[in-house]
């Protein structure tokens, strides 16, 4: 029976959400079975018109352009390729927290790219967490 | 297996990750694995130094058998069967 991980993705940053990327690789890789529960201000980064945007570094902000800059050297995929990745190679469920999404003004699957599955409350992220072997808050 | 049992050994596919860093090196062996049959050899080309351990402990879990790692100029051949 494959390993269930869930993630509690809150940050809408490009640099936690690579983190959250690599994650998902390693997870992949493993035929994991992973829920990604998307918070706050990752709900704004999974908007459709925010997603593709490199302005946004949560950590070491004054290295931003070197951290995006050493991204591109190093031939990283950008985040949503990551986790599109994931997607092909593991059952990885993306999950939009309603709450969050009307914070953004999204109160539809469509708002957001398609690598979100669904809009769900709160209760589904204690479920899954429940019963996941890692729990992660990102 | 010594490094020249190694570089003797009948490679059935190799995977030319160099140039890509964590996960990616992970993530093609993953994807080629599909593409040989058990008892197949294939080889890793990975130029990223997370590999080395990434592949014997993905080996491990997901019942391969990693065989060894010879270290070329500036990457890594690591060897495994299926």
């Amino acid at each position: 029976m494959a390993k269930k991980m869930t993630i509690a993705l809150f940050s809408g940053s490009v640099d936690k959400l690579t983190a959250a990327g690599v994650i998902l690789g390693g997870a992949a890789a493993e035929d994991m079975d992973v829920d990604i529960f998307v918070l706050l201000q990752a709900a704004f980064a999974f908007k459709k018109e925010n997603a593709l945007a490199n302005d946004r570094v949560a950590e070491i902000t004054d290295k931003k352009d070197e951290f995006l800059a050493s991204l591109e050297r190093l031939q990283a995929p950008h985040w949503t390729e990551a986790f599109r990745n994931a997607k092909e190679m593991t059952n990885v469920r993306i999950h939009i927290c309603g709450f969050a999404g009307k914070v953004w003004h999204g109160e539809k699957l469509d708002d957001f790219i398609d690598l979100a599955d669904d809009i769900v409350g709160i209760g589904e992220y204690i479920d899954a967490a429940e019963n996941a072997d890692i729990n992660l808050f990102i | 297996m010594t490094t020249e049992e190694l570089t003797n050994i009948q490679v059935d596919k190799t995977v030319d990750a160099r140039g890509t860093s964590c996960p990616g090196p992970l993530l093609a062996a993953k994807k080629a694995i599909g593409e040989i049959e058990p008892g197949q050899v294939m080889e890793i080309l990975s130029s990223d130094e997370g590999t080395k351990r990434d592949i014997p402990k993905w080996c491990t879990k997901k019942g391969y058998e990693y065989l060894g790692t010879v270290e070329e100029s500036g990457y890594f051949r690591i060897y495994m069967k299926k």
